[in-house]
């Protein structure tokens, strides 16, 4: 049975703190960059803040954490890369990005529909002495080339090395926790396997309150969402389906 | 007539009239300090890197990718003429096609010069070389824009060769005369790879299925936009190269060509223009009630964001695709100057205009319900480098007619004698 | 390329894409190297001068391209199209037989009935012992006067027609004169011996094809009278209207008496260099 990792986020539960955003600043070595605005900045996990668009006491807003979806079918960003820097991994169901393989000609920027990948526009560099708290386990990326979510997968590997190191094939669920859903003090963030039947976020990911972006497109994201509110799951579909103010 | 002053003359074709050294080197210099800025700013994006732009993660692609796909459809005059005329036999369009070839040579050379700037890795640009990936058109364009590149510097090498005074070298004229002899070859070779490579730049949009006003329904493994986009380039080309040719006219204040060469070229841009308004209709109808509400996007929402209002549509297939098509077509229009220089930039500002809002607007425009519609401003760099190519084209360009055989001389016949 | 790399698999995309970009490049380098061993062929054969040269005579304006049936009063008007290799053209024997024009004016230089004239201003004159005496016609020796420095060709090597004979140097100007035929040097001489080099021709010298694409007699005249036409034309002071002047003689040494004239056109068009 293949694995197929995804995620369920809760939007009722997000209550927009940012922890999850910090905290995949701080596992995957992004450099602080201070001259960026928030159309350059290096956010592989963004929370979107988006509102109903009424005013008063009619008004609703929600806070959408915003990561590569890792979309299973005719992924668009691993079709158009030209030399094959980014791919799906059989084994995992993660996308796989390399960037020192990577050209930066950002046609994987324009083919994402969910706007999940991030350029980096200046050569990394940290504060001195904040270099002391990178990730030793995380290459650091040079400038000219695209990043994304990755789904922590250095954690998946030392996850995979302590398996081998006990003799054991399969790895320790436990092991294996993405930075952003460690971080996340309302547990909004679930991860897990969705190809298995009996993890909780596969089941939670065919609840009727889940849903996921643009599903029309036809990409398949691993990324779900789920809300009781209805104008929330309202925002599911594109521009046009949906009457609603930015936010 | 001998002078003492700083002269070029024997490096110019005995009999040619040009302009005195110091004349000409008055009209090199303001292109020169164009080109000079534009290296300038090129110099600085290579070095502190892509931040000099005004390109972003949203606008991911900007200034530089429109430049570089208008400027690859203009000199689509290059492989057509080659093709019209070595492989359909149309030699009455031989005396534009030393020019349609320098000028598909700037085209080309241009626009690799600016993608060298545009990617943020430009010394990997060979991995797609190594690593291709057979399902992306880029990785098509990269590869037959490469092998291009190297015809058009072939076939641009004749050229050079017959310059007056390296022509007294034996070897380079023999050279010269063996690589004319194979030229269909390689006009051949040129037509077949600008086919696929100025479709797949149409591709490279029609695929986009997370850009909903770009993604376009297809036969077999090509979206509509890859035969729009050859359709587009093959009827705008020959436009460019009257455009040009006319320009050079002016500057040289003598005519270069015979009035039938701009007759043919007008009507053969004209017709294929014809036949491009009429496919895009189709498709632009297909795309409105069909593709675009597949996926979830009402088409009018493209729409409603000023300045890309319906009336840009209209703009593009009417006005500058069915009234040059018209103009380029009908014998009278086309035979007076200012109704043909007209007609001919309408129908090149059409295909300008198509690769803005496929690059453009298809990037400005949300996809998700709570994206905003974006606004992108090019930034001093971007415009210094556009410019900067431009003034090289010129330059380019203008030390080719000065020093090389590109026009046949009217006053004499100088068909070439043939050696079997 | 990518067979040894992790988790790849031939389908057939890559087969397509890959063997269509490689035959693409195959066609052009072959093409390339094809063009470049003939021509390196032609170099070592005889024929890179008569390529040389059909390229130049393509280069020449129509008004130095007359067919010799046109100066010598045969047809009115027909330009050459076979680069004055008249051994070779389908129309000579037509227009061979047609009667030639008188010769009543004075011409400015003289000229041998003997001899057989090239139109880059060189004579050959048959020799008893079969060989072929070349020289420089009077039109052009008087033009250049004294020559600065002349470089022969080696005893023994052989001169292909059209290609290079002898190099002269004058007032700094380069002047490369035009073989009238092919053949071996067998001898050298000067401009004292009144002959410039003696060569064994590669074709029969008696029969009469041999020299058939060289000037003689009457044409001679009205090639002669064309060409002094063309050199008043040329060498006319800036900036006047053109004017022929009748009668008169072509002085020796024009270089040195007219220095600021355009000499590269004047010598170009009279040694026939493109």
């Amino acid at each position: 049975m293949s694995t197929r990792y995804g995620m369920v986020i809760d939007l009722d539960r997000c209550t927009g703190c940012g922890a999850c955003m910090v905290a995949c600043a701080a596992e995957n070595n992004v450099p602080p960059l201070p001259q960026a605005t928030s159309r350059t900045g290096l956010t592989p996990m963004l929370v979107r803040r988006v509102s109903n668009g009424m005013e008063g006491q009619a008004r609703r807003e929600v806070f959408i954490p915003i990561l590569c979806m890792h979309c299973e079918h005719e992924t668009p960003c691993v079709s158009v890369c030209p030399q094959q820097a980014v791919e799906l991994d059989k084994g995992t169901g993660i996308v796989m990005q390399m960037p020192q393989r990577c050209l930066g000609c950002r046609y994987c920027m324009t083919a994402c529909p969910y706007h999940a990948r991030y350029f980096n526009w200046w050569d990394p560099a940290w504060p001195q002495g904040m270099e002391k708290s990178l990730n030793p386990g995380v290459a650091v990326r040079m400038r000219g080339v695209v990043e994304k979510c990755n789904l922590c997968h250095a954690r998946l590997h030392s996850a995979k090395e302590k398996a081998a190191a006990a003799g054991k094939r399969e790895i320790d669920p436990a092991d294996y926790v993405p930075a952003c859903v460690e971080a996340c003090p309302t547990a909004a963030i679930q991860f897990g396997n969705l190809a298995d039947k009996d993890d909780p976020v596969s089941r939670e990911a065919h609840s009727p309150d889940a849903f996921r972006f643009l599903e029309r497109i036809g990409t398949e994201p691993k990324v779900y969402y789920k809300s009781g509110e209805a104008w929330v799951r309202a925002l599911k579909g594109s521009v046009s389906e949906v009457e609603v103010k930015r936010g | 007539m001998a002078s003492t002053v700083l002269t070029d003359r024997r490096w110019i074709e005995r009999g040619a009239e040009r302009a005195s050294l110091p004349q000409f080197l008055l009209w090199l210099a303001p292109w020169v300090v164009v080109l000079a800025v534009g290296i300038y700013a090129g110099g600085l994006c290579l070095y502190y890197g892509l931040n000099q732009t005004n390109m972003d993660n949203r606008f991911a692609f900007g200034l530089w990718i429109f430049f570089d796909l208008s400027i690859i459809a203009l000199g689509a005059g290059a492989f057509f003429t080659g093709f019209l005329v070595y492989l359909l036999k149309r030699t009455d369009l031989r005396p534009i096609l030393n020019t349609a070839v320098v000028v598909g040579f700037i085209c080309y050379s241009g626009a690799v010069a600016i993608l060298m700037i545009d990617v943020g890795q430009p010394l990997r640009a060979w991995f797609t070389f190594w690593y291709p990936n057979t399902h992306s058109m880029l990785t098509e364009i990269t590869f037959c824009i490469t092998c291009y590149l190297l015809v058009l510097s072939i076939e641009y090498l004749p050229i050079l060769l017959r310059n007056r005074q390296l022509r007294k070298l034996p070897s380079f004229l023999v050279f010269e005369h063996q690589l004319h002899k194979l030229m269909p070859v390689l006009a051949g070779v040129g037509a077949f790879l600008s086919f696929f490579h100025q479709g797949s730049l149409g591709g490279l949009y029609g695929v986009l299925r997370g850009r909903p006003f770009a993604f376009r329904q297809g036969f077999f493994l090509w979206p509509s936009t890859f035969f729009l986009f050859i359709l587009s380039a093959i009827a705008s080309g020959p436009s460019f190269l009257i455009l040009v040719t006319a320009a050079a006219e002016k500057v040289a204040g003598k005519r270069l060509v015979p009035r039938e060469v701009f007759q043919r070229l007008a009507f053969i841009s004209g017709a294929l223009l014809g036949i491009y308004v009429i496919a895009k209709a189709i498709d632009t109808l297909i795309w409105l009630n069909i593709t675009s509400p597949s996926l979830g996007f009402a088409p009018w929402q493209f729409y409603i964001y000023r300045p890309f209002g319906t009336s840009l549509l209209f703009v593009e297939i009417v006005l500058f695709g069915l009234i040059p098509a018209l103009l380029l077509t009908y014998r009278r229009t086309a035979a007076r100057r200012g109704w043909l220089l007209t007609a001919a930039g309408l129908a090149c500002a059409g295909v300008v205009l198509n690769r803005f809002r496929l690059t453009v607007q298809t990037l400005a425009l949300p996809t998700l319900a709570f994206d905003p519609f974006l606004q992108y401003t090019p930034s001093w760099q971007e415009v210094a480098s556009f410019a900067g190519v431009i003034a090289y084209g010129v330059i380019v360009y203008s030390l080719s007619y000065r020093y090389l055989p590109l026009f046949v001389q009217l006053k004499g016949d100088r068909s070439h004698v043939s050696v079997d | 390329m990518f067979p040894w790399t992790d988790g790849f698999r031939w389908t057939v995309n890559h087969i397509v894409f890959l063997s269509l970009f490689f035959a693409v490049v195959l066609t052009i380098v072959t093409t390339v190297v094809s063009a470049a061993r003939r021509a390196a062929h032609d170099l070592h054969r005889h024929s890179a001068a008569d390529i040389c040269w059909k390229s130049d005579f393509a280069e020449l304006p129509v008004s130095e391209r007359r067919c010799r049936h046109e100066l010598a009063g045969r047809i009115v008007s027909r330009t050459c199209d076979n680069a004055f290799d008249c051994r070779h053209c389908s129309k000579y024997s037509e227009l061979a037989v047609l009667p030639a024009a008188g010769t009543a004016r004075d011409l400015a230089v003289n000229y041998s009935k003997d001899r057989f004239y090239h139109r880059g201003h060189t004579w050959v004159e048959p020799q008893e012992d079969g060989t072929l005496a070349i020289g420089l016609d009077e039109l052009a020796e008087h033009l250049i006067g004294n020559p600065d420095s002349i470089a022969m060709p080696e005893l023994g090597s052989e001169i292909e027609l059209n290609g290079s004979a002898w190099r002269m140097k004058k007032n700094g100007k380069e002047i490369q004169v035009r073989a009238p035929i092919e053949g071996k040097v067998m001898a050298i001489g000067s401009p004292k011996d009144g002959w410039y080099i003696k060569i064994r021709p590669r074709l029969d010298p008696h029969d009469p094809a041999t020299l058939r694409h060289l000037l003689r007699g009457p044409e001679v005249h009205g090639w002669l009278g064309r060409e002094l036409e063309r050199l008043q034309l040329q060498l006319r002071t800036p900036n006047t209207a053109p004017s022929l002047a009748d009668g008169g003689v072509l002085i020796d040494g024009v270089m040195d008496a007219m220095a600021e004239a355009d000499w590269d056109t004047v010598l170009e068009g009279t040694f026939l260099e493109g």
